[in-house]
């Protein structure tokens, strides 16, 4: 979880708040919200002051450079650390639902506790209270969200309750889907603008169950695929670029195409060099450079089977020109860097770049300015 | 032992002409194999690499002890999608106004000449007909109007296509009218009348003049020209995707398939249906004229197939629809509704054929074996429910015949994943439905089709494949839509 450093006043408590301008307060301050004032002058402060005192108690005030009007925040850990639940100017906006998991992937880049935290549930439902406005697309991200069973149906329905357009994306390894109970209470009626971001580590049973650490997950996962599609949920099946799975590729690729081709697209990720995969080295950190002709055969195999690829958190001078087009602008603006070599490269505009802890660890491919511009 | 220990599954293998072995699962996957390898299968799969176990545990030849259920429900899953056509209701529903046609073409069965109007659907039929198609729950309706030729008929036509639309203004289906004709009598009035009603027209080029006019004499002896007239007045009229062509291949053809192929080219069609000749196909008398052995069609077939990849990697875009229905059984996974090769068979379930007779029949080929004298295929007058159609004895019959488990030559091909015995042809061939399918032309002519597109891909480059999956995807289908 992203923090930010902030001075605040006491009545900023462990609830969950917006960041309001002076300016604005008055068009944004109702009853039933906590508004955090972003301090831009001195008398700022005596205005908030003033208005408490007049009986707007769910008013204080911060100061702070990281947070700007509109971010929604938590204190935690006793009001010593803010943590930023929604940033009205990133690119990438998700709700944390859980920590919990029941997979325990090798490359995992927020390993699970065990801890219950279903707190976050109420925290993920305060926050879309507190947005000023809904972004277009708002992911739902754990740990496994479907954990939380009726819980994650409540934070989907009211997204969709304060803004019917808001695209939702779900992501889940979907194991707990085949569960028909479960899967009707979670699926039934969703409009179609809710999807599902589904991670299939293999074509094989043995290579997922793997990876995932967990025996039976890849069957579970089919079968939550198939129960997803049965309620006509759209689906994008992840596939992040270990070396196991690297070596598969075009084989995963034809297992998709064959027996999975109503899914939307498949996303093909980077391995995030952070949590798990720091211990796992062996299987995560590759240099896609060395991999062009996997991926090339494994794109080719998709479009055979009219199946869409994309690729997420590979910089461009990793890939063979042919999969530009596929790439997408992915790592989440608070992670993303562009290292020193970018600098002259004049595809950077169209490059995701690198994760910040790359420096620190590996990163993707030998970085390198491309120096002609895209055809 | 660990529970992902392989254990091998159902599955059919068959050598291929050139020596190298292809087996077929269960879920109609495919892997080309050794003679080592298939031994391993049979005795000791655990001595093959766990690469290669991988790769065949995901085409359903392995399976395990491990908890499958997500498994067998995929497997479940993909053998409905190939039956999906043929589960539902009728979608193609043949209506055939008229035998009447301009032309004498020595193959044909059942047309009569232009001057004989006795052979005509009555008007309180074609009235019929409209609501009965409406009896199937089928979303999508083609309604396919073949002859004759239609076109001489132009007044039932309309009034037919004309009455289904304003039923349909209530039952709300996605309808395609299709009308197979020579496109001699087309007119700029019914050009106006099609473009309003989104009809597309198929006709029969069968290649270059001389061979068309001598296929496909007219008294006028210039078919050729004025199909092509036709063809060009509806390509202005209709768009240019509206006319859609299919070659007969006669003896005489046989020594043409590279002029066959080009004359396409020439007329900018992007489709061409190779079709065989049946022996049993035409009167007995012109058997000597017109007949040919199987392997004379294959190797008019296989020349013509490779000009036609030659047009396509030149990037001229013509598809060979034969190619595209087998390719489609092996490359796709998503059935493309040609029920000749469904078991069980479509005919009467997913066609239904109304004929200028007053009667219903499972198939165009059984109209046509009703004119030789056999009338042992009407489902019922026009007009019967739908349902009594579907439950009469002779779809039942067909059923029976068609469902290859009910076959010990079926259940032993390697092929029988994609492919059944077709019934009706049977009977047109031997008189009778109940004929080892071995010694049926249907079945002849499907299993060297499987060889000769088995090969093909096995030795496919890049490029030939990806045109390969281009054919194989249903017609109509959004799959390659996507970018």
């Amino acid at each position: 979880m992203r923090k930010a450093e902030i001075t605040r006043s006491a009545h900023i408590d462990g609830s969950v708040h917006r960041v309001v301008s002076a300016q604005e307060l008055q068009n944004e301050w109702t009853p039933e919200l906590r508004l955090a004032v972003h301090i831009g002058q001195e008398s700022d402060v005596e205005a908030v002051s003033r208005l408490r005192c007049g009986g707007l108690s769910n008013l204080g005030w911060i100061e702070s450079n990281t947070l700007q009007p509109g971010d929604v925040f938590v204190m935690r850990r006793d009001g010593t650390e803010a943590t930023v639940l929604f940033r009205e100017s990133d690119r990438h906006h998700a709700l944390f639902l859980t920590n919990r998991c029941n997979s325990r992937c090798l490359m995992c880049s927020q390993p699970p506790t065990s801890q219950d935290d279903s707190w976050l549930v109420q925290e993920a439902l305060e926050t879309i209270r507190h947005m000023r406005r809904l972004p277009s697309v708002l992911g739902i991200t754990g740990g496994e969200p479907t954990l939380l069973g009726m819980g994650l149906r409540h934070v989907i329905d009211a997204i969709l309750r304060r803004e019917p357009s808001t695209r939702i994306e779900v992501l889940t390894n979907g194991r707990l889907l085949g569960d028909k109970a479960l899967a009707d209470s979670l699926l039934r009626g969703l409009p179609p603008l809710v999807s599902w971001l589904v991670p299939l580590y293999g074509h094989v049973n043995f290579l997922h169950d793997f990876v995932v650490q967990s025996p039976g997950a890849f069957d579970e996962t089919l079968n939550g695929l198939l129960t997803l599609r049965s309620y006509e949920q759209p689906i994008q099946l992840r596939v992040v670029l270990i070396e196991s799975v690297l070596k598969v590729l075009p084989e995963l690729c034809a297992f998709v195409g064959r027996n999975l081709p109503f899914v939307r697209e498949v996303s093909m990720m980077a391995v995030e060099p952070i949590g798990f995969a720091l211990a796992n080295t062996q299987e995560c950190h590759v240099d896609l450079g060395d991999w062009s002709a996997s991926l090339e055969n494994a794109a080719r195999v998709l479009s055979r089977h009219g199946v869409r690829q994309i690729l997420m958190n590979v910089p461009l001078c990793a890939l063979p020109e042919t999969l530009w087009p596929a790439a997408q602008r992915s790592i989440s603006d608070w992670k993303n860097i562009y290292p020193e070599e970018c600098r002259q490269c004049r595809v950077r505009e169209l490059c995701c770049g690198t994760f910040a802890w790359s420096e620190r660890t590996w990163r993707p491919t030998a970085i390198k300015a491309i120096e002609k511009a895209a055809t | 032992m660990s529970v992902y220990a392989p254990i091998v599954q159902p599955f059919n293998f068959r050598r291929l002409v050139s020596g190298e072995w292809l087996a077929i699962s269960e879920s109609g996957d495919f892997t080309f194999t050794t003679e080592d390898e298939l031994d391993a299968l049979q005795n000791n799969v655990a001595r093959l690499s766990l690469e290669r176990q991988a790769e065949l545990k995901a085409r359903f030849f392995l399976s395990d002890k491990s908890s499958n259920t997500g498994r067998a429900r995929l497997l479940a899953s993909r053998r409905a999608a190939r039956r999906s056509t043929v589960a539902e209701d009728p979608s193609l529903h043949i209506v055939v106004p008229t035998l009447q046609c301009a032309h004498s073409c020595q193959y044909c069965q059942v047309s009569r000449a232009l001057t004989d109007s006795g052979h005509a659907m009555s008007p309180d039929d074609v009235e019929q007909v409209c609501s009965s198609i409406f009896e199937s729950k089928s979303r999508v309706l083609t309604i396919e109007f073949q002859g004759g030729d239609p076109l001489i008929r132009f007044d039932l036509v309309k009034h037919a296509i004309a009455r289904i639309t304003e039923i349909n203004r209530l039952e709300r289906r996605s309808l395609r009218f299709v009308v197979a004709s020579t496109l001699h009598q087309l007119t700029n009035e019914m050009c106006d009348f099609f473009a309003e009603h989104q009809v597309y027209l198929s006709t029969s080029i069968d290649g270059p003049q001389d061979l068309h006019n001598r296929n496909r004499p007219a008294a006028t002896r210039d078919s050729f020209q004025r199909t092509v007239e036709g063809i060009q007045l509806a390509r202005h009229r209709l768009g240019a995707e509206s006319v859609s062509a299919l070659m007969t291949c006669t003896r005489t053809s046989l020594a043409f398939p590279d002029e066959v192929v080009d004359q396409y080219v020439t007329l900018g069609l992007h489709d061409i249906f190779l079709r065989p000749l049946s022996s049993y196909g035409f009167a007995k008398r012109n058997q000597p004229l017109l007949g040919y052995s199987a392997d004379k069609f294959q190797m008019f077939y296989e020349r013509a197939l490779k000009r036609i990849l030659h047009w396509n990697r030149a990037g001229v875009e013509l598809r060979e629809v034969y190619a595209s229905i087998i390719l489609n059984k092996i490359l796709s996974t998503f059935d493309s509704g040609y029920v000749d090769l469904q078991s069980p068979n479509g005919a009467g379930s997913a066609v239904l054929v109304y004929n200028y007779d007053g009667f219903v029949y499972p198939s165009d080929e059984a109209r046509m074996l009703a004119e030789t004298g056999d009338r042992s295929l009407r489902l019922g007058k026009i007009g019967t429910p739908l349902a009594a159609l579907t439950a009469s004895k002779v779809r039942r019959r067909i059923v029976d015949a068609s469902t290859i488990e009910n076959f010990e030559d079926c259940r032993t091909c390697a092929y029988n994943q994609y492919c059944a015995p077709n019934p009706v042809d049977a009977q047109a061939q031997f008189g009778t439905m109940h004929v080892r399918a071995p010694e049926t032309e249907h079945c002849n002519r499907h299993t060297w089709l499987f060889d000769f597109f088995f090969e093909a891909v096995r030795t496919a480059d890049d490029w030939t494949l990806d045109l390969f999956h281009r054919w194989a995807a249903p017609a109509g289908s959004d799959q390659h839509a996507q970018g």
